[in-house]
């Protein structure tokens, strides 16, 4: 076994932080509410002032929804040939930021809705370069196998 | 504001139309409308139009500039409304208040289309601030997928069976079939629905919208005008046009807030409509039929019941006992809607103007709602858009 390189498929939205994997986003001073990706400033019509800091989520939520993508998706998406199908979800992290997300599975069976799910960072498929392109994934807590 | 009418409507039939552009097809269903409104062109005084993403319009969406030169360079202002899927009914709401505000008597709003082959990107960009590229970069969730995510949320929480989607698509094609503009117009089982190809699981094939190319027009003015000239004027009773709330948890981008209180949903479908409700003074019961921007059957179930028309989870119960057919109590998309047309995305909330009127003249033959007084129209586009318009007659 040979160690691949890896990179990220874009800059700055995650990285492995001493603690584990983290999404990097922010959050209002002033509202809590939470951004992902990083925002400038706050969206919240409801907030007296935008006053941004860098925050980090992850890596416990539990997942809100999900399907798979059984066709091969048009670009900017890319993937591996052949082509399979993989599941996308819809996770709520502890912090109250709602995200979208690969699964790292794409089993029906292991994607229950409202089950915990954790941040994991993966390949998705691998360059010209034969390095791997990783992004932001979930994977069950518990197998739901009986 | 003052009274506007529909004078005239026209539509040119939805489908591939590879020898085509969408000015000749805009052409056919504007020449339609003057004819069914027994106005000639030059007495048009503005045309509000649907900005196309991916035709014509010299690519900067001055599709609006297009028909004015095609059908005739009379000097009269041109307004060309970018809202995504939603352009069409953004255009007949600038339309609808050029001639409310008094600023004009008689205006056109046309929208066409001709769409790329197979599934289209989402993002028309590809920069790494737009998040909607990022969505598709990082994850690839395409259109299908965001519905089908809707949908198996909707499945855990009010135990929507696949055969309760599957019935929609059928329900839509059996009204759909006896629509000569529509591009599919076969029936199909329930199993022929299961059976189709699985799109985004758990949505098939048969139970989302492709993309067509299409076009359609109205023609809108004064009272004044519709009373000189018609004896049976079909009336805008409002039409709205919103954007989402911050905080309604749909998953957009690659994320958002949590929501708080209430159900996640398409909360600029939901003010949309809430408003032309409101502002045409009329009941979510009092809606004799609908026409909404079924993208995917979940739609269907979802937006009658987010905007009171039922009750949440009764959705699938009122399409199996068949009162969302014509016939029924709440009859939705008896024009056979996107699943039976196809999107041409920026025309579509043209097309339902002109459906709404077809069905208010009683001019639908064997896909009308028997005595239909009142109607909504509803479309939905990419940037949190959405438009609303309420008609009668
Ligand atoms: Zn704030």
């Amino acid at each position: 076994m040979t160690m691949h390189e890896r990179i990220p498929v874009t800059e700055g939205l995650f990285a492995e932080t001493a603690a584990g994997p983290r999404l990097l986003g922010s959050r209002c001073r002033t509202c809590s509410t939470p951004y992902f990706p990083r925002s400038l400033s706050c969206h919240n019509p409801e907030c007296g002032e935008s006053q941004m800091e860098d925050a980090d989520f992850g890596p416990r939520g539990s997942l809100w929804s999900c399907a798979i993508q059984n066709y091969p998706p048009p670009l900017p998406a890319r993937y591996e040939e052949p082509y399979t199908p993989y599941a996308v979800g819809v996770v709520d992290l502890d912090e109250g930021l709602r995200v979208v997300a690969r699964m790292s599975v794409d089993d029906l069976d292991s994607l229950q809705l409202d089950a915990e799910v954790e941040l994991t960072i993966e390949p998705i498929y691998r360059d010209e370069d034969g390095r791997e392109v990783t992004t932001w994934k979930f994977k069950p807590l518990q197998s739901t196998a009986k | 504001m003052r009274d506007v009418a529909v004078l005239g409507v026209g539509m040119h039939p939805w489908g591939k139309f590879a020898d085509r552009s969408v000015t000749q097809m805009c052409r056919v269903a504007t020449e339609a409308a003057l004819q069914d409104a027994g106005i000639e062109w030059r007495e048009v005084e503005a045309v509000a139009a649907a900005s196309s993403r991916f035709s014509g319009g010299k690519g900067w969406g001055l599709n609006g500039n297009d028909v004015v030169e095609d059908m005739g360079s009379t000097g009269i202002p041109v307004y060309n409304l970018s809202a995504g899927c939603a352009a069409g009914g953004n255009a007949f709401n600038i339309g609808w208040t050029l001639v409310a505000s008094g600023a004009h008597d008689c205006v056109l709003v046309v929208g066409g289309e001709k769409m790329p082959k197979g599934f289209i990107q989402t993002s028309g960009l590809e920069e790494e601030t737009d998040p909607e590229h990022l969505r598709q970069l990082c994850v690839g969730m395409p259109g299908p997928a965001f519905w089908a995510a809707l949908c198996r949320r909707r499945m855990q929480d009010f135990g929507t069976s696949h055969e309760d989607l599957a019935r929609i698509a059928v329900k839509a094609h059996q009204i759909g079939k006896h629509n000569t503009n529509a591009r599919f117009r076969q029936e199909f089982s329930i199993e022929d629905v299961l059976n189709s190809a699985m799109v985004s699981y758990p949505l098939h094939l048969y139970e989302i919208c492709p993309v067509s190319d299409g076009a359609a027009a109205v023609l809108i003015c004064s009272a004044d005008i519709a009373r000189k000239r018609t004896t049976r004027p079909v009336w805008v009773a409002s039409s709205s046009v919103a954007t989402a709330r911050f905080d309604d948890g749909l998953p957009r981008g690659l994320g958002t807030v949590v929501p708080q209180t209430g159900p996640t949903c398409h909360s600029e479908a939901s003010i949309a409509v809430g408003n032309a409700l409101e502002k045409a003074g009329v009941a979510p019961t009092e809606l004799d039929l609908v026409e909404l921007q079924d993208n995917t059957v979940f739609y269907e179930l979802a937006f009658p019941e987010d905007w009171g028309l039922c009750q949440p989870g009764e959705a699938e119960r009122l399409v199996e006992k068949g009162e969302t057919l014509p016939t029924g109590k709440l009859p939705i998309n008896p024009s056979g809607g996107f699943l039976c047309f196809g999107e041409a995305t920026t025309a579509m909330g043209v097309f339902q103007i002109c459906e709404l009127t077809w069905q208010l003249r009683e001019q639908a033959g064997p896909r009308q709602v028997p005595g239909a007084k009142i109607g909504l129209g509803q479309t939905l586009g990419l940037g949190g858009n959405a438009t609303a318009a309420v008609l009668k007659n």
